[in-house]
């Protein structure tokens, strides 16, 4: 090919790639949402638990702690930062110990005595009316009166009060100030509803920077601290702590993929050319995901990448067996069908992911899928022509071929790979540890100070522990309500008897209608109330007609519609009550959330003892969803080994050619699984597709030696070729291996383990026998 | 200019004064309490002690004609009374609260920084009869008290009276015993007189 046509063919290649980049860039939504990386879930429990894992108001709380040294400063901006972010759109809802008395609306205010449970209990009568007012000629005279004075002529019964206090969570930290503080009264305490959900990352960025503009502007003295926790804060700072290190490992990995290329081929433009067929494969990838799905999880571009970088070793392949007198095109048919069986097999491999029925995975199967087949097929048909026909010769090299010989010498203990085999299962099967790790934490790990420090908080400020919760199923939501409210009874002797510290549901802030309406006909008529209000009045010293803005309120209370949830849009319960009764498809759900349960079997006793109801263990179905999750990649991962060994039968069409490609991958994978368990590791989902990664390379790195052919220059080429493939993978992988992040170390971890397993493994049982022999 | 001279070497000053007042904790003393409120036809009165703890709480114990107990502990303020649920609030929402625990403790502790910190003082009087007049400096403060006024003799205070914007108020006479130690009429006027009455009983 003529250098202008070879000049073309480069821009035109360049250039495709770049209108790719800039359509993908254009055109790419990446998604964060972790639930995509599970099974879709098969029972009501199980939708509901991955509804409350993203969505549900446990997920969107953030825990806050202002400190500082003057504690009074502290105080003040806690109320300012309330007040701020009460009307930022980032957050539902935000409570700081603040009685919120005055945040009811007007609307709602005569409703107290519908909402109260006074009326339930007591008559507004001569005789209750009369203790009622003993006991406010007393507020009168106590340190309190100026607070109370205000409301007495409309709320003689401080019913207004009586609500405020019950709204606010059943246990609470200590005030100062007015508000929440920690024990030792040093750290302001809040919790803050977020609008978006825990795992969406991008929305729990916006709310982390509207937080920290709230805190700047509310802060009343330079030396305070903001902090905050909760899964949403936990998802933010995961991300970017994983993006940096990611950044930081990728920077140093490329730096030394360039000085190794350069060592290896001492070409510049084979650096190029090496980058071209890779940067094709991810683009094309992401392309086709982003077609098929629309949106690109975080995890699949991640993972995509990690996997699609085998096709970094198919131009390596073409550059170790260039050399002088052959033509580069001649050279890529010659290597093709072995390359082809390599890229083939692992594609089929992956499209087994496709049927997973877990989308992140079927995403990640078209990407790697399509990258794969986009890579070899650059590295056949566009590479060749570009590539000089007057490379460095990797067989002229002496050390290779001393290199080489030696490993001829090598024995080829087959008996040693089934002791191996024999001994990694014995391993896996006899230790009583669990192999797998079931906690869907694992999938984003969080450091553990950080856990630490969440569960000191929740703890100080009594928010509802995130295992345990009850669901209520209803056909409406006032069957959902009056079951809560039919739960109170029994709950209440759970807290009596110090198996529950707390408990929240909707119905203790928003009575059944039929309550409501009880309680309005409990209340008495306009002359009938005057004449008790008289009779109790009688002998004190309250100023006659005092209470007449009172008389106005029951009377209007007597004749309001009863409130339902939909009354609630714009009022402080709203998001209350939406956290905790929520509608799904015309079907509503009550949650009972429940703080600092010692006795679970108690509450599993109630549970079925109540009809409707049923008890929640979060980490029981999520571990059951993730053990679901990786039973369905474990048949994908048969599946794949299936078709795989199928491909490389209809390449190879000899049994033992066969066995000797497929025992050193499969031999690794082995070693891999019983080092890792040995090492104490909880298998994850990571780590099986790292697991994939390797038996990918190892594939690939096997056909080649099993290639080898008879001529010792080509032996070199090959082992030359293998060799700059694992150096460069071990390398890479050897430094996500040395990352703080325990997601990046176990995929460094397991691909690199894996690289050395596959490539000692395929010298020791795939090079060619007949090399063997002459070595004997 | 000789005038204003003669005023002030007449007048008692706060410095010379708050000195004296200061008392030791731990500190108990009696009062009685009389409250005016708008909704009211006629005065409240509670009496009962008020002690100046060794840690630096203030308790305000009733004894009649009910029996209630307040205890303030840095800016906390915990009020139980018998037969009903403790109530608790801090400083901040009962400035008028403030104004007692700040004039009150303050006076008994000497502590003259804590009521420049809200308060602007005049002192008036002579030995046997002053008047110290304390003006709330913040305005939130303000909103709810109106002024303290602070009538004693010699070394010790005998009436704090409390004034609110609206006209509510209190005026709690301390060192006696019971509703029989104060002028047969509680009328806000006759009770004024009597606590500035610097004679000693």
């Amino acid at each position: 090919m003529s250098s202008t046509r070879k000049g073309l063919l480069l821009a035109c290649w360049i250039a495709a790639v770049a209108v790719l980049g800039w359509v993908v860039d254009r055109s790419l939504v990446v998604g964060t949402d972790l639930r995509l990386f599970m099974p879709s879930p098969r029972t009501a429990q199980e939708k509901l638990l991955l509804e409350e894992i993203g969505e549900g108001p446990a997920s969107r709380l953030l825990l806050l702690a202002i400190s500082g040294p003057d504690p009074q400063a502290v105080a003040g901006t806690s109320i300012a930062l309330a007040a701020a972010l009460r009307r930022s759109p980032e957050f539902r809802w935000v409570a700081n110990g603040q009685g919120d008395v005055e945040s009811i609306p007007e609307r709602l205010l005569a409703y107290r005595y519908l909402l109260s449970p006074t009326l339930d209990a007591a008559r507004f009568d001569a005789p209750f009316l009369r203790l009622q007012f003993e006991d406010r000629l007393r507020d009168l005279s106590s340190p309190a009166a100026g607070i109370l004075e205000p409301w007495l002529p409309r709320d003689p019964t401080l019913e207004l009060l009586r609500l405020a206090e019950s709204w606010q969570p059943a246990r609470q930290p200590g005030l100062l100030f007015d508000v929440w503080f920690d024990a030792a009264g040093r750290q302001a305490l809040l919790v803050a509803e977020t609008r978006a959900a825990g795992f969406d990352p991008q929305g729990q960025r916006a709310a982390a920077d509207a937080l920290q503009q709230a805190f700047e502007r509310a802060r009343t003295a330079p030396d305070l601290t903001l902090e905050a926790s909760g899964p949403g804060a936990f998802s933010v700072l995961m991300k970017e702590r994983i993006q940096a290190e990611a950044r930081q490992i990728g920077g140093l990995a490329t730096v030394g993929m360039v000085l190794l290329l350069l060592v290896a081929y001492r070409s510049v433009p084979v650096l190029v050319l090496g980058a071209l067929p890779l940067a094709s494969a991810g683009l094309a990838g992401l392309a086709a995901v982003s077609a098929a799905f629309g949106t690109v999880h975080g995890i699949t571009l991640a993972f995509g990448f990690t996997l699609i970088g085998v096709a970094q070793d198919y131009p390596m392949h073409l550059f170790s067996h260039q050399h002088r007198g052959v033509d580069p095109a001649e050279n890529a048919r010659a290597l093709w069908p072995t390359l082809a069986t390599g890229v083939a097999s692992t594609c089929v491999a992956y499209l087994a992911f496709l049927f997973s029925g877990v989308r992140g995975l079927a995403q990640l199967s078209v990407f790697t899928v399509v990258g794969l087949a986009v890579a070899g097929l650059t590295t056949r048909y566009l590479l060749p022509p570009l590539v000089p026909a007057r490379v460095h010769d990797a067989a002229e090299s002496e050390w290779l071929g001393r290199l080489w010989d030696r490993i001829a010498a090598l024995p080829r203990p087959l008996w040693l790979g089934v002791v191996v085999g024999v001994v990694c299962i014995g391993v896996l099967w006899l230790s009583p540890r669990p192999v797998w790790q079931d906690e869907l934490g694992g999938l984003t790990p969080v450091p553990r100070h950080l856990i630490e420090r969440d569960s000191a908080l929740r703890h100080e400020l009594g928010a509802p522990d995130v295992r345990y919760l009850l669901v209520i199923e209803g056909d409406d939501a006032q069957d959902v309500l009056a079951r809560a409210t039919a739960l109170d009874a029994r709950l209440a002797e759970l807290v009596a008897s110090g198996s529950l510290a707390a408990y929240d549901h909707a119905a203790r802030y928003l009575p059944t209608r039929e309550a409501q309406r009880r309680r309005q006909a409990a209340l008495p008529d306009g002359p009938t109330l005057r004449q008790a209000l008289q009779a109790a009045l009688q002998s004190t010293p309250f100023r006659p007609g005092v209470f007449d803005p009172f008389l106005e309120d029951v009377e209007r209370a007597r004749h309001l519609p009863p409130l339902g949830p939909e009354d609630l849009v714009g009022t402080p319960l709203e998001a209350r009550v939406g956290g905790l009764l929520l509608q799904r498809d015309g079907h509503w759900t009550g949650l009972v959330t429940l703080t600092g349960l010692s006795d679970p079997a108690a509450l599993e006793r109630l549970v079925a003892a109540s009809s409707g109801v049923t008890m929640l263990d979060l980490k029981a179905a999520s571990e059951g969803l993730v053990a679901h999750q990786r039973q369905r990649i474990l048949w994908c991962l048969l599946a794949s080994a299936v078709l795989l060994t199928f491909v490389v039968f209809a390449a190879l069409r000899d049994g033992s050619r066969v066995r000797r490609v497929l025992a050193p991958m499969a031999l690794t994978t082995l070693v891999v699984l019983g080092l890792l368990h040995a090492c104490g590791v909880s298998l994850n989902l990571f780590h099986l597709i790292a697991l994939v990664l390797a038996a990918g390379l190892g594939l690939d790195y096997a056909l080649f030696f099993e290639r080898a052919a008879d001529d010792p220059a080509e032996q070199r080429r090959t082992l030359h070729a293998v060799l700059v493939c694992s150096l460069s993978t071990l390398m890479v992988f050897a430094l996500l291996a040395i990352s703080s992040l325990p997601v990046l170390r176990s995929i460094g971890t397991t691909v690199a383990a894996g690289v050395v397993g596959n490539f000692v493994l395929a010298l020791l049982l795939t090079r060619p026998r007949r090399t063997t022999d002459r070595g004997d | 200019m000789l005038v204003a001279v003669a005023t002030h070497a007449a007048d008692l000053d706060t410095d010379t004064l708050l000195p004296r007042l200061a008392r030791p904790a731990p500190d108990t003393t009696t009062f009685v309490e009389v409250r005016y409120s708008a909704l009211l036809s006629e005065p409240l009165v509670a009496s009962g002690s008020l002690e100046h703890r060794q840690d630096g709480a203030l308790v305000r114990r009733v004894t009649a004609p009910y029996r209630e107990t307040t205890t303030l502990i840095g800016e906390n303020v915990l009020v139980e009374r018998e037969g009903s649920k403790p109530r608790r609030f801090s400083l901040d929402r009962a400035p008028e609260l403030r104004g007692m625990l700040a004039s009150f403790g303050a006076l008994i502790k000497g502590d003259r920084a804590l009521l420049d910190r809200y308060f602007a003082m005049t002192a008036s009087g002579s030995d046997g009869a002053w008047t110290i007049e304390l003006v709330p400096r913040d305005p939130k403060l303000a909103h709810r008290l109106a002024k303290i006024r602070v009538d004693g003799e010699d070394d010790r205070a005998r009436c704090f009276t409390m004034t609110e914007p609206d006209g509510d108020g209190s005026v709690m006479a301390v060192g006696v015993r019971d509703r029989t130690d104060l002028p047969a009429s509680l009328e806000r006027g006759t009770l004024q007189e009597w606590c500035a009455d610097g004679n000693p009983r």
